[in-house]
């Protein structure tokens, strides 16, 4: 199936669902005494079920359907939470301290949802035009072999010259961006400003060079922009998987202040009413 | 101008002598010795006499009673000639797989597949004391270092429970597979108490027949006898034709082998320092007389067509896939029109063709094949444009970049190629973890790979139509599976050898250090770690089939046959 007819299903069977449920709930509002219950007990089910995709993960060899098809039900089983959500408070905000912290970890759970479902889709992509293709695992050796590379350059500038100039520019302006990974906010907003100013100051310096030093700092320059695609690939990767560690806690802390929830409220079964 | 990175000595034909210790009173008793001794040693040139073939592309060697000399469904670079003693051939039914140092993979249940969940060892690649003893016992006694003999047990019982053919002295046998690349279709052990066999690698057997017609003869008929007739009947325009027919066109068959047998090394140091294309003698060329139909039997061609100053890949064909049909159906039918090659075919690696001349296909058999099997007039090209033949749609189905991406780097040769759409995968690695929990820790391939594009054909084993990484296993522990087809390791009968590790041009193997059951590192007697071989097995026991493709949650990722193009373009639409 293709990716715009699995999109075109989801989304329908999502808008159908939610229509029957939005028009079932406003039906039966009036007549059912216990229509909270029973929007609630759907809700944790389908919260259940969303949550169990993380556990699908740990057992890939479970002829339990594909990942592919676990994640399109998370999306729209996700989507269609909020539906059930909306209906299960009526519409209202909460009001009560526990009831707030319970929908705005629902809420926060969601929103890492879209994020995730928004850097899943984009970043792959920015990664590809980008290129430089480079295992996360593998990024820490390659920076250490551009750091040699660039300080082999700049010691070997002073034999070969006779001037220390691009060693001490070296020290003082680029040893600390070979050091580490380098301006992670700058590349999630895809702004090239701080690589865009080393290489300014890169520029500035060809003034005091000689012909064979301006070549050695054309080198330098180039392993300064390849390191600038690793910090890219870097950050991106990094996101691609931080978010997950605010998701699956948010989840986790979700489930049990939903617990604690449904505990209360049939400790308290007249309030549900 | 600039330096090249990276210089060796090209190779040189015997740089290495199969036997390096063939001594010269061995080369005067097999000069001595039919059929050599009725060769005409001036038939052959100055740079290629008889008594150099026989001293760098043979060895003689002395084989025990029940001892294996090729088990089917291998791959063998060479044939054998019977010395002294008799041999063996199993006819059928075929020998077990234990036997032939084989495992049989079954599927799990859904019981073994819940299981697991605990029954894989805390370390990768653990082996237990009984499948490490087992190791011992494939390999010890006659392996000292060099050779790997295998001996079957209980040779009367072979004989009583299989049908078996005697080979004696004089005759050949192994030499269709050598020739033609593909697997061994018998399992042949030596019968009497020492049979002494000539083996010959495929480059000396092609050479003395080349040189030598009687061999020539002989050999082609063998050919013509047990595979040609099966070959050509697999093609539609020969499936109806009558016996008698078909008779007169299997006598007029020509046959050919082009390029380098042993691609597949060669290939891994070419890429770092010329283009491929310089490597790949062309079979026909465009704007060539069509002189006749060519039927790939083994290996790939590349089709292409003049563009500009160069050429621009069209296609690759392969196995059962034939050239020059469309021209030569077209002559025939438009005499007053007629047309040259529409295409040049070039050689990728090694290939072995089955060629029927013109007017065998001008009088016997076009004359005899419905008009429907006909393929359609040609329609020659503009100057301004490429080719919108069929070969040419190829081009435009998955563009003409990824063509030559493909071509270049030989992943048609991929029957389960793994691609990853970039443009999708988060680099999750969750196909990592999924082949390393189906796989006792140990992940099989490497997310990593060439790349064009958006797609990455990653570091995993393609499940090759032509599978060179089973060139010489000594102990047959890769092969393929029985069922499903895919190549697999017996890893209780590899023995580290690295064959196949450095046979394999797509970096897909690897060697990993084995462990005893308290996760320890096994050592040799010389503490030296002992190495298995492992690779993609394309999950043949799970279930679910490959877990990489199944844990992917992007659908970044699917295991591709790049003989079905159709199905490649379809899944990089989507």
């Amino acid at each position: 199936m293709r990716f715009s007819q699995q999109r075109g299903f989801g989304l329908t069977v999502l808008i159908i669902l939610s229509v029957e449920i939005v028009l079932l709930h406003w039906f039966y509002a009036g007549s059912m005494t216990h229509l909270a219950y029973l929007t609630g007990w759907g809700l944790l089910s389908v919260i259940l079920l969303l949550a169990l995709y993380n556990g699908r993960k740990k057992v890939p060899f479970f002829p339990l359907l594909s990942s592919e098809e676990w994640l399109q039900f998370h999306i729209y089983a996700g989507l269609l939470t909020g539906v059930i959500f909306a209906v299960h408070i009526s519409y209202r905000i909460p009001t009560g301290w526990f009831q707030g912290i319970l929908a705005a970890l629902y809420l926060l759970v969601m929103a890492s949802g879209f994020f995730g479902l928004f850097i899943s889709r984009s970043i792959p992509k920015r990664l590809t035009t980008r290129g430089g293709e480079v295992l996360f695992e593998r990024i820490p050796a390659v920076r250490r072999q551009l750091q040699e590379q660039a300080e082999k350059l700049a010691l070997e500038s002073v034999g070969q010259s006779r001037s220390a100039t691009i060693a001490e520019f070296y020290l003082r302006e680029l040893k600390p961006f070979f050091e580490g990974a380098q301006n992670c906010t700058s590349h999630w907003s895809e702004n090239a400003s701080p690589v865009n100013h080393i290489l300014t100051k890169i520029s500035d310096v060809h003034r005091y060079l000689d012909e064979q030093e301006r070549a050695t700092l054309e080198k330098i320059a180039a392993l300064v922009r390849q390191k600038d695609g690793l910090d890219y690939h870097y950050a991106q990767q990094m996101l691609l998987k931080l978010w997950l560690f605010v998701h699956i806690p948010l989840t986790y802390s979700l489930l049990v202040f939903t617990v604690v929830h449904v505990t209360l409220v049939f400790a308290f079964s007249g309030g549900a009413k | 101008m600039a330096n090249p990175s990276l210089t060796f000595d090209r190779p040189q034909r015997w740089d290495a002598a199969f036997d390096p210790e063939m001594k010269e009173a061995a080369i005067e008793r097999l000069l001595a010795t039919a059929p050599f001794s009725r060769m005409k040693v001036d038939n052959f040139p100055a740079r290629l006499p008889l008594r150099d073939i026989l001293k760098n592309d043979t060895r003689i060697h002395t084989y025990r009673r029940g001892e294996l000399v090729m088990r089917e469904g291998d791959y063998g670079t060479s044939a054998f000639l019977v010395l002294s003693g008799t041999v063996r051939v199993v006819l059928g039914p075929s020998l077990p797989a234990s036997m032939l140092g084989r495992r049989l993979f079954f599927r799990k249940n859904i019981f073994k597949a819940v299981a697991q969940l605990w029954a894989y060892h805390r370390e990768p690649e653990s082996f237990s004391v009984r499948e490490l003893q087992k190791d011992l016992s494939a390999t010890a006694g006659d392996n000292q270092g060099k050779e790997t003999r295998v001996f079957l047990q209980d040779v009367p019982r072979i004989l009583d429970k299989h049908k078996t053919a005697v080979i004696e002295g004089g005759e050949f046998f192994g030499e269709i597979a050598a020739l033609s690349r593909m697997p061994r279709t018998a399992s042949v052990f030596a019968e009497s108490e020492e049979a002494e066999l000539l083996e010959i690698r495929w480059q000396g057997l092609r050479d003395l027949m080349k040189y030598d017609a009687a061999l020539r003869l002989h050999i082609d008929q063998i050919y013509r006898e047990r595979a040609l007739a099966v070959a050509l009947r697999e093609i539609p325009i020969f499936k109806n034709l009558s016996v008698e027919t078909l008779g007169k066109v299997m006598a007029r068959t020509e046959f050919g082998t082009y390029g380098d047998y042993d691609w597949s090394g060669e290939y891994k140091r070419l890429l770092q320092t010329e283009g491929m294309r310089r490597q790949e003698p062309a079979i026909a060329e465009e704007g060539d007389y069509p002189n006749g139909v060519i039927l790939i039997k083994a290996g790939f061609g590349r089709l292409s067509q003049k563009f500009g100053n160069g050429h621009r890949t069209l296609n690759y064909i392969g196995a059962g896939q034939i050239y020059g049909l469309q021209e030569i159906a077209h002559n025939w039918r438009k005499p007053e029109a007629p047309v040259s090659m529409q295409y040049t075919l070039r050689v990728m690696g090694y290939t072995h063709v089955i060629k029927i001349p013109t007017d065998v296909m001008e009088g016997l058999v076009l004359p005899e094949v419905a008009k429907s099997l006909l393929p359609p007039l040609v329609t020659p090209p503009a100057e301004d444009r490429v080719a919108t033949s069929a070969e040419g749609d190829v081009a435009l189905k998955i563009g003409a970049d990824m063509l030559e991406f493909l071509t270049e780097n030989r992943f048609f040769n991929g029957t389960a190629t793994m691609m990853i759409d970039l443009d999708r995968c988060t680099r999750c690695d969750d196909c990592v973890r999924a082949c390393a929990a189906a796989h006792d820790g140990n992940p099989r391939f490497l997310r990593h790979g060439p790349i064009s594009g958006k797609l990455m054909v990653a570091n995993a084993c393609m499940h090759c139509v032509d599978p060179v990484c089973m060139i010489g296993c000594p102990t047959g522990a890769i092969h393929r599976d029985s069922f499903g087809g895919q190549v697999v390791i017996n890893p209780s009968t590899c023995i580290g050898c690295k064959a196949c590790f450095n046979n394999c041009p797509y970096e897909a193997i690897r060697m990993v250090e084995i462990r005893d059951e308290r996760g320890d590192i096994v050592l040799d007697t010389e503490t030296k770690p002992i190495l298995k071989a492992t690779k993609c097995d394309l999950c043949v026991e799970q279930i679910t089939g490959p877990a990489c493709a199944h844990a992917c949650p992007h659908g970044a990722m699917a295991r591709v046959n790049m003989n079905d193009l159709d199905m490649f373009s379809d899944w990089l639409k989507r």
